[in-house]
């Protein structure tokens, strides 16, 4: 079993509950949705304990409380008090083993994965459809700089990852872009547990982007960015990537820093910002987002309560959205609870599936409320789009 | 033998089925607290969020007769709320509430599982405080520091233990689903305002019965504006005579109410330094440099010198948000803990450095305590790996817990079979007696909390 490897760390599990947090479901949206003791990392920590003693097997019954985790590693955070275990890790290996041991998995990961291998992306979009977004831009082939969006900026932001290029492109940067040859970046192999064939996947892709001359990628999605900076050399046995990663955020703060975009046209609106799990507490990357805002024009930022390091989760992580729909909306709303707390107008972030759940937060909270990306925002002040955009009734073709 | 299947049913009949669980995965997360106690499964975790549903399930558990135990935070460090037989779990996550907070009267109602560092943000919004002592970090529970009669680094030398002073009424379900309250709260009439009003005080026999006479539901504590004045001082004290003789200036010479905190602590790599941790307690600014100045005075006269405040920062400003690199050396375990004068710490001490470094040249365990009023609470903490280190360790510090358990100390916690219960019934005193009294009374059928604090033979 793949949980042997984290035997010292399931051990080093002290019971504190630092974990749970001070309001029994403050911190952990899997114990928000779920209720359970063993739907907390200590809860995780003594079931993991019994399958290594033999005391617990994996079962389909299991299955809920371990892939309706939403590895959003508030529990990992506060466990760096503690023990400091990896939750993350231990519960991708028990994934993978309810994988490997031929234990149903719940059926929307199963499909989100093999969609993915099937077809290329977790939509089983034509390229056609996929690359819907590129309508009116230019790329630079062997550039040397990727722009990588991912599924879901492809699928289903085609506005806003048009916008996000717009931006870049304004700022200097000059973008390759992988059109028809674009395919998933394997997050939805290894978040589900099927990392058979993730090793090859990770192979494959490395020797596209390497014959193609890339040696940069900027992507707006934290699940790609730490894929090609994370996973991809783990998989494949390297120190690092051999290809420099870099996430938008800090594309956006550069060329805010420096100064390579004009702002002219003031925002005029309250704004809060919600951190995504997997640049935040993955990555420590909280400033950029809020040094972008600094430089905007007529900008009033205001934190949600929940912030950085304590930011509740969106309800997209951990791919719960495709397996557990109802655990992922109830988080959403929980979090657009957050957002009304703070009487702001406008609701931003910086990961396409933090926005995408949010606004579907924003739907069954009946708010009208626009979840932008920061990017956008920059290209409003920039006079790159209209402040149409900012409006609570504007409603993207996409 | 529990009819699972059929206990689940009649369970859910009471509660929501989605809160009642029978499954093994569910189950192992209650099997261990914070101590090295042994795995203990209960065959039911339910989640109630009423008094009345907890009424509901103690009526079941006595039609069927299957023992019922209660769950905080889950960080009992000796075995007193894991089920010592198979029987119901009663997860209390959910009843966390803070019911009202009286800015006028200076009390604060909650329900058990309010937290107190959920309780100590929302008051400090208002300006007021409880002036929490333990230091379980964001886990730990207002409902299970009273019902254990907590204590912590951050004892007040004014306060005391929880349940000393601040306990004004507790609601309670006894174990035959009666609700009672104690205080002032006993005259269906009056309000929550006063600990000893109707005859004797039975809040006093629930706070630390570890939960074997009834289930709180409620309480009602004295809270008090907050002070933004910190003061605190480390300071390395030369020898424990030094010590005990500023433990009595703090407690005879200039009051109780000086400090928030005085807490030692003397690591095992040097045995022969005594650190102590102080808060200076105050609300005025003059009165707390005053006090200041007569503490520096005192511990310069006995020899002690001040030092870096950094470690009473670390480790005082966390008791709320959590300890820092807690289980970096192994997870922990307290032992060779209670209550004794404040004379008598040099005998646990003697024992620490003796018979635990010395003799058995055991050299991972620290020794602390703190001074509240007119007494110490201390105690032995090691950290240790699991599962190698686990027999050997239970076995030295059971061994400890004998010898300190024969001199002039207290046991602190009882707990089940892998605390301190046996020890304690052994003793057979007229107390001990008496409780098993009172608890043959109130749960004829020993459902609440069986074979905590009291052996089940022991009340057939």
């Amino acid at each position: 079993m793949r949980i042997e490897e984290y035997k010292d760390m399931i051990y080093a599990c002290g019971r504190c509950n630092y974990c749970k947090g001070i309001d029994f479901d403050d911190r952990c949206p899997e114990i928000f949705t779920q209720y359970w003791e063993s739907s907390t990392a200590r809860g995780r920590m003594a079931i993991a304990r019994g399958i290594l003693e033999g005391n617990l097997d994996y079962s389909e019954d299991l299955a809920e409380r371990i892939f309706g985790c939403f590895m959003c590693a508030r529990c990992k955070e506060e466990c760096k008090k503690a023990a400091q275990i990896d939750v993350i890790a231990i519960t991708k290996a028990m994934r993978a083993d309810f994988v490997d041991l031929g234990i149903k998995i719940p059926e929307g990961g199963d499909k989100l994965a093999e969609t993915a291998l099937s077809s290329g992306n977790i939509f089983a979009d034509t390229p056609a459809i996929h690359n819907q977004w590129t309508e009116g831009l230019e790329f630079t082939k062997g550039s040397g700089t990727l722009f990588y969006p991912g599924c879901l900026a492809s699928h289903r932001f085609k506005e806003k990852t048009n916008i996000l290029v717009r931006v870049l492109q304004a700022a200097g940067y000059t973008l390759d872009f992988l059109d028809d040859e674009q395919t998933c970046c394997g997050t939805p192999l290894w978040v589900t547990g099927k990392v058979a064939n993730a090793k090859q996947w990770a192979l494959d892709f490395l020797e596209k982007l390497q014959a193609r001359g890339v040696k940069e990628i900027i992507t707006p999605c934290p699940s790609c960015f730490r894929a090609f900076d994370e996973e991809y050399p783990e998989l494949l046995g390297l120190e690092t990537f051999p290809i420099s990663v870099r996430h938008t955020s800090e594309v956006l703060e550069e060329i805010v820093e420096k100064k390579k975009l004009k702002f002219t046209v003031p925002i005029n609106k309250k704004v809060t910002y919600h951190d995504p799990c997997e640049i935040g507490r993955y990555r420590d990357i909280y400033n950029p987002a809020r040094n972008v805002f600094k430089a905007l024009p007529g900008i009033e930022f205001v934190e949600m309560a929940r912030n950085k390091e304590d930011a509740f989760c969106c309800g997209g992580g951990g791919a719960v959205k495709t397996m557990y729909e109802d655990h992922s909306n109830n988080v959403a709303v929980e979090r657009i609870q957050d957002f009304i707390k703070t009487g702001a107008e406008l609701m931003t972030s910086i990961c396409p599936a933090c926005e995408l759940n949010l606004t579907h937060g924003t739907y069954a909270a009946k708010i009208e409320v626009r979840v932008l990306d920061v990017a956008e925002l920059i290209a409003v002040a920039a006079g790159i789009v209209d402040e149409e955009i900012l409006d609570a009734d504007y409603f993207p073709d996409d | 033998m529990v009819d699972v299947k059929k206990v689940t049913k009649l369970l859910g009949e009471v509660v929501s089925p989605a809160r009642v669980s029978d499954k093994d995965f569910d189950l192992i997360p209650y099997s261990r607290d914070l101590s090295p106690a042994r795995q203990k499964l209960p065959t039911h975790v339910v989640i109630p969020e009423s008094c009345e549903e907890i009424q509901g399930i103690l009526k079941i558990a006595n039609e069927q007769d299957v023992p019922v135990y209660v769950r905080g935070g889950g960080t009992s460090h000796w075995d007193a709320f894991l089920a010592q037989e198979p029987g119901i779990m009663l997860d209390m996550g959910k009843m966390n509430k803070i019911v009202d907070i009286n800015e006028t009267d200076l009390v604060v109602t909650v329900q058990p599982n309010c937290t107190w560092a959920k309780l100590d943000r929302e008051l400090r919004k208002q300006g007021l405080t409880y002036l929490c002592s333990e230091a379980g970090g964001p886990a730990m529970t207002v409902g299970g520091s009273v019902m254990k009669a907590g204590s912590g680094p951050h004892s007040t030398a004014k306060f005391g233990a929880h349940g000393n002073t601040d306990v004004v009424t507790l609601e309670m379900v006894l174990p035959n689903g009666d609700v009672v309250e104690t205080g002032s709260a006993a005259w269906p009439s009056a309000g929550k305002f006063e600990r000893q009003c109707l005859g004797p005080d039975l809040a006093g026999m629930f706070i630390g019965a570890e939960g074997i006479l009834g289930i709180c539901t409620e309480l009602t504590m004295r809270i008090r504006p907050a002070t933004d004045i910190q003061e605190r001082l480390v300071a390395i004290m030369p020898t424990l005579d030094s010590v005990i003789e500023f433990g009595h200036f703090i407690n005879r010479h200039v009051g109780d109410e000086y400090l928030q905190g005085i807490y030692l602590w003397v690591d095992p790599s040097a045995p022969d330094v005594f650190m102590l941790m102080m808060d200076i307690f105050g609300y005025e600014e003059e009165i707390v440099n005053h006090r200041r100045e007569k503490i520096i005075a005192k511990v310069k006269e006995l020899g002690g010198e001040f030092g870096d405040r950094a470690p009473a920062d670390d480790y005082y400003g966390h008791i709320l948000t959590g300890l820092t690199d807690l289980f970096v050396a192994g997870v922990w375990h307290f032992f060779g803990s209670g209550t004794l004068r404040i004379d008598d710490i040099k005998f646990m001490y003697d024992i620490w450095k003796n018979e635990l470094i010395g003799k058995r040249g055991y050299t991972k365990a620290g020794f602390g305590g703190q001074v509240l009023p007119r007494r110490w609470l201390a105690f032995m903490v090691t950290n240790y790996r699991e599962p190698e280190e686990w027999d050997e360790l239970v076995k030295m510090c059971d061994g400890i817990d004998e010898i300190i358990l024969d001199g002039p100390v207290v046991p602190y916690g009882v707990g089940g079979r892998d605390g301190l219960r046996n020890i304690v019934a052994s003793r057979d005193t007229g107390y001990y007696r008496l409780l098993k009294t009172l608890k043959r009374t109130l749960d004829p059928k020993n459902i609440l909390q069986r074979g905590i604090f009291i052996p089940e033979e022991e009340l057939r």
